[in-house]
């Protein structure tokens, strides 16, 4: 059927007349407001919109607001993954997550935790930061197989200066002290002895005591415990006449004698949320995520992977042959590839040495450590 | 179907559907929200819950569409629908007034082979194996709802009247179908009237409107398929012979004539596209959705094979089956493919109360977003009405699943009725057609038990 040939008049040869129908007597006037209100609709609705929301918006507000995606590394990580504020300027973060759960904190030594954003979510959070320097908003859940490459950075820049380069990373003197000294944080290390069980915090507490001066002058000495491994100061314990039982009973105890409830406590937090996902809430490096980073090793090619599976604070045989300052260099620096993140831009050192304190308590039973404080 | 009132009986409802103004006017106020949404998509917040692109659209146009629009009204979506506007209002060169003179544009013919709705099946499956990603990621919707447009622009240029509309548009393919069982009307009062008017002015237009855009002749219409409820034909009638009537439910499903193999597809399209959106979205099964989420291609890939095997072959097979089971009981001496064809419109209204008792789920649980989203459509932290902060909470969570059973039980009777009728219009004896009805009832108990399996758990 052919259609939508000329239009015939009103009155057609059947004779019936038709009449426009009701608000249809306004003639020209009518389309061309009619008109308007569509331009109104595609052209000046979205200008006015986003030019109130990108320009005068940022312009009237005390507070200037960015708005940050919050995906999976494999879906684009933080976007925007850097952000630039002057120093002192109160600013909104406001984080979404768009695809999974997410936990999202600010770093280092700013104690800001959102907690979770679930998908669909929008958290928001004001902060000042005063001083210039870099900051580091991540994620604290796992999230995904690269849920530790999810980080970004909040560069706060000096307001009178604002074109200075940024603030260099404040040099770490225990890991300058581990390059001075040419030690390798990377090599592997073994244990040539470990403990038959457990070593007790407790029982080593009761032999340091009736030691007393008997103990060799070099383990009463913090910085050198934390510069040397277990092993070496159980050696040093059996030469001077305890039984190699003893000697890691005495070990245990002088590797927490200065770790106290209250930092421990944030130790374990901290670890529960960044490092809990790989190396297991019980430390025996069977963590979630621990599949996945097995995965991405089996992934790379042949000699050429790195990756590893995650450590085990609980295996003596290697926990025992590394060092304090060791073990806070790897947490700092990260593990060169071999999956192991760099939390040095997440962490303060203070809560760094905590964490490595944490690990201690994996070997070593200081489940009366509190107790056998409170007694000495 | 003589059963009927006229609601044009209303002067008041007729002056309004004969105003000129009227349907552009709809259309501007759903364009405005288009808009918004698309915007939305594009610069808002990605987190769906907090974007206006995912709420109003998949939420709350989703809900009135399916649950209250098809069921009631037919296709008065499409008589409304921004989508096609800009390109019908190029073709005639206005938005209200009736432009004298031809369509603007390219006059070419629309191939005879598409016309029928087969483009409409597979462009909604194109759809529907993206829709994990289309329903939750804001600006994928904001392309999907922009390309349509441009879509619609380009064929008008290329095609007169509402072609994309009547072959393309992937969402006019199931309001279409399902619009067979609502309880509204358009229809002549007299077909006699219209066979002895020889100007045909519903086709052709007046000076005062356009001819059937969706290339539809009143006069012969018994199904509300293709019918957009534009009210042209009304504004032309110069007999008045032109009526908008409330009518039984299903009652086009009983019409035999237009039956038709791409309408029955569009049936079984739609019933396992209601049963793998329950089981991807609603399911226990975490793997699959992640597969449809495209967590890796290949997985992906594996899935939409899976979903397109079971909309094109696994359930129209079973069907096929189920046909020649009927075809036997009740030796119907009925060609096998037309007895196929006819018994899949007894799909429809469990095909149309699947897709409800699935929207219920989600529209009680998340539907209070949308008052949250009134006052921040961008996820920009707005609050234009003072509602921003309302907190998520899910709507009656007892009731969903009771309101889901009892939908799924009513569909079941309904669609079973449709398949006695349909037998019935085969079948020389009544008993003849219960044997009939029976291997089709089977097949939609069989629907039905996997309905309540992915609601009931």
């Amino acid at each position: 059927m052919k259609l939508m040939s000329k239009p015939r008049p009103a009155n057609t040869a059947s004779g019936e007349g038709q009449r426009p129908g009701l608000l249809d007597r306004a003639g020209p006037r009518r389309e061309l407001a009619v008109w308007v209100v569509l331009v109104l609709i595609l052209v000046v609705l979205p200008v006015t919109i986003l030019g109130y929301q990108f320009v005068l918006r940022p312009r009237l507000s005390e507070v200037r607001v960015i708005d940050i995606v919050a995906a999976a590394p494999e879906a684009g990580g933080f976007q925007p993954d850097a952000v630039r504020v002057p120093a002192g300027e109160r600013v909104r973060l406001r984080f979404s997550a768009p695809d999974v759960t997410h936990g999202i904190a600010i770093g280092p030594g700013l104690g800001l935790d959102l907690g979770h954003v679930d998908p669909g979510q929008v958290k928001e959070i004001d902060v000042t930061l005063d001083r210039p320097g870099r900051y580091v908003f991540y994620c604290n859940s796992w999230c995904s197989p690269n849920h530790w490459r999810m980080r970004g950075t909040i560069e706060v820049y000096d307001p009178q200066n604002p074109d200075a380069p940024p603030v260099s990373q404040v040099s770490d003197p225990t890991l300058e002290s581990l390059a001075a000294r040419g030690i390798d944080i990377d090599a592997p290390r073994e244990a040539g002895a470990v403990p038959a069980e457990r070593p007790s915090v407790g029982r080593g507490a009761a032999l340091v005591e009736r030691l007393g001066k008997k103990l060799p002058t070099l383990l009463t000495d913090p910085e050198w415990r934390r510069t040397h491994s277990p092993v070496e100061a159980w050696a040093s314990l059996v030469k001077a006449g305890l039984s190699e039982a003893e000697a890691w009973d005495a070990v245990a105890y002088l590797w927490v004698v200065d770790v106290d409830a209250e930092r421990l406590q944030t130790a374990r937090a901290l670890y529960a949320k960044n490092c809990a996902a790989c190396h297991g809430q019980a430390g025996n490096g069977e963590g979630p995520g621990a599949d996945a980073l097995t995965a991405q090793g089996a992934g790379q090619q042949g000699d050429m992977s790195t990756i590893q599976d995650p450590g085990s604070f609980t295996d003596p045989s290697t926990m025992l042959a590394g060092s304090s300052d060791i073990y806070y260099a790897k947490l700092r620096r990260g593990g060169m590839g071999t999956g192991m993140p760099s939390f040095g831009p997440i962490f303060t050192p203070e809560e760094t040495w905590a964490l490595v304190d944490y690990l201690w308590t994996f070997v070593f039973d200081a489940e009366n450590q509190s107790d056998v404080k409170a007694e000495n | 179907m003589t059963r009927s009132f006229e609601l044009t009986r209303s002067r008041w409802l007729t002056a309004v559907l004969k105003s000129r103004l009227f349907q552009p006017a709809l259309m501007l106020l759903t364009m405005f929200f288009f808009v918004v949404a698309i915007l939305a998509g594009f610069f808002g917040t990605p987190a769906g819950s907090h974007n206006f692109g995912i709420i109003f659209v998949w939420i709350v146009w989703w809900a009135l569409l399916i649950i209250v629009m098809v069921p009631f009204f037919g296709r008065m979506w499409c008589a409304v629908c921004p989508i096609p506007g800009p390109g019908e209002w190029l073709q005639r060169r206005g938005i209200v007034r009736r432009t004298p003179g031809r369509l603007l544009s390219l006059r070419w013919r629309w191939p005879r082979r598409l016309r029928n709705i087969w483009l409409q099946n597979f462009g909604f499956l194109a759809v529907a194996i993206f829709s994990t990603i289309i329903l939750t990621r804001p600006g994928v919707t904001a392309w999907l709802l922009l390309g349509m447009m441009s879509l619609g622009v380009a064929l008008s240029i290329l095609y007169e009247n509402r072609v994309f509309c009547r072959y393309v548009c992937p969402v006019g393919g199931f309001i279409g179908l399902y619009s067979l069982t609502s309880s509204v009307e358009l229809r002549v009062k007299d077909a006699q009237v219209c066979k002895e008017h020889t100007t045909k002015d519903c086709v052709v237009g007046t000076e005062h409107s356009y001819g059937c855009p969706w290339m539809v002749f009143p006069g012969n219409l018994e199904r509300n398929t293709y019918c957009g409820l534009c009210a042209e034909c009304l504004k032309a009638c110069p007999k008045d012979n032109v009526a908008i009537n409330l009518r039984p439910f299903g009652a086009d499903l009983l019409v035999a004539k237009g039956r038709s193999l791409d309408e029955a597809y569009k049936a079984f399209i739609m019933l396992a596209c209601a049963m793998l959106y329950s089981a991807v979205l609603l399911g226990p099964w975490g793997w699959l959705k992640n597969w449809a989420d495209m967590a890796t291609l290949p997985q992906w890939a594996a899935y939409a094979a899976g979903f397109l095997a079971i909309n094109l072959l696994v359930i129209p097979g079973l069907f096929w089956l189920t046909t020649l089971a009927a075809r036997t009981v009740a030796r119907l001496r009925v060609p096998v493919k037309r007895l196929f064809v006819d018994y899949a419109y007894s799909l429809v209204p469990m095909g149309l109360i699947g897709w409800i008792a699935f929207s219920f789920s989600f529209v009680f649980v998340n539907g209070s977003y949308a008052v949250s989203v009134l006052s921040d459509p961008f996820g920009w932290g707005w609050d234009l009405f003072g509602t921003r902060s309302v907190p998520w909470t899910p709507l009656l969570p007892g009731l969903v699943i009771v309101l889901q059973v009892g939908l799924l039980l009513v569909g079941l009777a309904f669609s079973m009725f449709i398949a006695y009728r349909i037998s019935r219009q085969h079948a020389r004896t009544d008993a003849q057609a219960w044997r009939g009805t029976l291997p089709v009832s089977g097949f939609l108990v069989g629907v039905t038990l996997v309905f309540l399996r992915l609601y009931l758990g």
